[in-house]
């Protein structure tokens, strides 16, 4: 029998092969968290934008599914995850800002809001459906929690003609996506086509990494089952390689187009969204349902039992890490969404936020805490950079205190994938390197343009 | 913005508490110190060789100037109230190349003192590890070329006298046997049992310790491209550039086969500090190097020569550097 040889699509130049410990959690369906939490916490901040309004005040009884909380201009608002009673308005940890005003719910029941299908959900006006997905308070599942109805408003002028369906899930560990892509994949089609539909997109790419076959082949036979009119669905599989799923790789693999430095993906024509705020995105429309709950996958040496858990937004991670089976007594890190972007948590009482889509129980030491060595000038920092960026010499330019000479290497451009420090000899940490050079370098522009 | 987020932990909770680091919260792993120890695995059996065909007074050579490399790595660490670097191979790795490039006779104490001046004043005095612009085990090469000139240029003497018992005696390299007698002279100081060839392919003839066989070395080389500790772009560079200068001279083959290329092309001009960063910017630096060995064995004062060129083209590397920076990726928009 002849084996068929499949094109892999990937980006040009950079990138890592991290071990991506996808089979602890890539065969496990997902599962709702059980029992349900006691209580949620349900943070007005989640996301860029303006913190969101409370529409509720403590002691009101709150049914799951209903608005608590309005978007403001620039935000989205958040509904009630749990049924249950409204505690006082304070403040709470937060997972990536210190401590905001949170919501929190204490549970007193089960039943949830009832979201009738919409019969005629296929034919809605764009407005419209820009109205449900923010009334739904869908922001992007992929870890960036940007408003989606804010990114489905192009800026005046901006023309697409692809729009790209994210499902490369690059990150090691991480099989939420995945899951997701198996088990909801119709969901995930009309989302995307009724995304594209909004903007007036024709073509619809799905770009998946190669480690998730089953997956592709789950969204070509759902796309055969959905009425496509003149629109075309295409699911393609990518090469396994870090970071693959970053906006700017995954448009120059899917189409050969390059984003120009610090432009949005808009800028070629095209527009990105993640595989599960495509499903989330399928419910507003089609039910008004809103973003209640979201799928995390708990995974990491430190884990019992690794699972794909589905939780109401605003349950504590140490529910999840319950649900889990419990930690081992070596855990030593804790970090939110992937190993290579993902955030290192202090605690187990923070709630789980809408782009949070993993939570990882590291052992050992991290890669940082035995300092560093000198740069040895090796060039795999510079090989590795998908953006041809110089980590190395802004680097070394940092450490000797010159901050503002850095602009020719590129620390305004990076995007922050962690490649550089990922596969540094000497454990130097490039991305915050980076990360110094870029702040400094932003300060200097501002006082320029105030002068 | 990780250290706010450490100080949110609160006080009074019982929760367990985290390590708060930046990201990525994986790395590779590669470490300086693996790679270091990797490249003296790899250039172990070609100096083991040395001692095999040289005897005793190799192992002496060998030892003087890892133990100078190492004693003044120590020291400077000392003197310079810096982290100690002993252990990350760098400092025996200059100790070790140093070595295979002298020749056996060279009395030990010598190299002792080669060893000290590479890691003091190519090294330490730039600022350690990374910041050195000129190969540490070359410049310690060449602070002994002008010290020890005499030992430095007739202290070899025949491999492996115990084939065909021949006695040890003081004899000339294969390309110093060219350059003042000819090419039958230069066939004729081989010490095996083999045609020509093979005995430079073994390593059966007079040279420096750690440069004579060529199999070893190749062999080592091509472990740390299987390692990927270095790329082929240097060492065919630098090969290229010798076949472009030499392939006229009617003894290309001997120019290939002697003269420490293969130690400096795979060991010495790879060296990541003193090397350009970028594959354009080493493909000039590795031509530059073949080129200019090639000029000074033709038209210069030495019969080999490698190790001038080196040292000769890691003063461009910070110019390299600058003119060959890696591309970005081009914009390119929706076909139109």
């Amino acid at each position: 029998m002849a084996t068929e040889r499949i094109e892999l699509k990937t980006f040009g130049r950079g990138g890592v092969h991290p071990s991506t410990h996808k089979r602890d959690t890539a065969l496990l369906a997902v599962e709702a968290i059980s029992p349900l939490p006691p209580e949620v916490w349900l943070p007005l901040v989640q996301h860029l934008g303006e913190p969101a309004v409370p529409l509720v005040k403590k002691g009101d009884r709150v049914v799951r599914g209903q608005k608590i909380a309005d978007g403001g201009a620039t935000g989205a608002p958040l509904h009630a995850t749990i049924s249950g009673k409204v505690k006082p308005i304070d403040k709470r940890p937060h997972p990536t800002l210190v401590s905001v005003d949170s919501i929190i719910i204490a549970r007193d029941g089960e039943e949830e809001q009832e979201f009738p299908e919409d019969p005629g959900w296929r034919s809605l006006a764009r407005e419209e459906m820009l109205g449900r997905i923010r009334e739904a308070g869908i922001v992007g599942l992929g870890g960036a929690a940007f408003p989606t109805y804010r990114k489905l408003t192009l800026p005046p002028g901006a023309r697409v003609d692809t729009f790209i369906l994210n499902g490369a899930e690059c990150e090691p560990y991480l099989t939420s996506d995945h899951r997701l892509m198996l088990e909801e994949p119709g969901a995930i089609v009309e989302g995307a086509l009724a995304m594209a539909r909004l903007l007036g997109v024709k073509r619809v790419l799905v770009g998946i990494e190669a480690d998730k076959m089953p997956a592709v082949e789950a969204l070509r036979t759902a796309a055969r089952d959905v009425p496509l009119g003149e629109q075309t669905f295409e699911a393609v599989p990518c090469e396994v390689r870090y970071p693959q799923g970053a906006e700017r790789q995954l448009v120059t693999a899917l189409t050969g187009r390059v984003i120009p430095p610090r432009s949005l993906p808009s800028a070629v024509g095209v527009l990105v969204q993640n595989v599960a705020t495509a499903q989330a995105v399928h419910h507003a429309i089609r039910y008004r349902r809103p973003l209640l709950d979201r799928i995390v996958t708990v995974s990491g040496p430190g884990v019992l039992q690794p699972k794909n858990l589905r939780v109401p937004i605003g349950t504590l991670l140490q529910a999840l890490v319950d649900a889990c089976g419990g930690m081992r007594p070596d855990t030593t890190r804790l970090i939110a969404g992937g190993p290579m972007m993902g955030r290192a948590l202090p605690r187990l009482d923070l709630p789980v936020i809408k782009g949070m889509n993993g939570l990882l129980l590291l052992t050992g030491r991290g890669p940082m805490e035995d300092g560093f060595g000198p740069c040895i000038q090796c060039g795999r920092c510079l090989d590795s950079c998908p953006l041809g960026l110089e980590p190395d010499q802004v680097s070394i330019r940092v450490e000797a205190g010159r901050v503002l000479d850095t602009d020719p290497y590129g620390p305004l451009d990076c995007y922050e994938c962690g490649c550089c420090t990922y596969v540094c000899p000497s454990g130097r940490p490039l991305l915050q390197f980076m990360q110094v050079a870029k702040s400094a370098l932003r300060r200097a522009i501002e006082v320029k343009v105030k002068v | 913005m990780s250290d706010e987020t450490a100080t949110a932990t609160g006080a009074g909770r019982s929760e367990p508490t985290f390590v708060i680091e930046p990201g990525p919260h994986v790395h590779s792993s590669e470490t300086t110190s693996k790679i270091m120890w990797t490249v003296n695995a790899a250039l172990a059996p070609a100096a083991l060789w040395g001692v095999v065909v040289f005897g005793w007074p190799a192992l002496a050579v060998l030892a003087g100037s890892i133990a100078g490399a190492l004693g003044s790595e120590w020291a400077t660490n000392r003197l310079l109230k810096s982290r100690t670097s002993l252990r990350d191979g760098s400092a025996f790795c200059t100790g070790l190349l140093l070595a295979m490039t002298l020749p056996p006779l060279l009395p030990a104490w010598a190299a002792f003192l080669g060893g000290i001046f590479a890691i003091v004043f190519a090294k330490a005095i730039f600022g350690g590890l990374g910041y050195n612009l000129f190969n540490p085990a070359l410049v310690g090469r060449a602070f002994l070329m002008a010290t020890f000139p005499l030992a430095m240029t007739s202290g070899w003497f025949s491999a492996a006298p115990w084939f065909g018992g021949v006695d040890a005696m003081t004899t000339a390299t294969p390309l110093g046997a060219l350059r003042e007698r000819g090419i039958e002279a230069a066939m004729g100081v081989m010490g095996g049992p083999g045609s020509p060839t093979v005995n430079l392919l073994i390593g059966l003839r007079p040279g420096s310790i750690g440069e004579v066989s060529v199999l070893l070395l190749l062999a080592g080389g091509v472990f740390l491209l299987a390692r990927r500790i270095i790329s082929p772009t240097i060492p065919l560079a630098v090969v290229a550039g010798v076949v472009l200068t030499t392939g006229a001279s009617g003894h290309l083959g001997l120019h290939l086969l002697s003269g420490g290329l293969w130690l400096g092309a795979l060991f010495m001009a790879t060296d990541y500090v003193t090397s350009p960063s970028t594959r354009n910017g080493q493909i000039v630096f590795g031509l530059l190097i073949g080129a200019l060995t090639g000029v000074i064995r033709l038209y210069g004062g030495y019969p080999e020569g490698i190790c001038y060129a080196i040292l000769i083209a890691n003063t461009m590397v910070p110019a390299l550097n600058l003119w060959f920076r890696p591309r970005r990726p081009v914009f390119a928009g929706a076909p139109s």
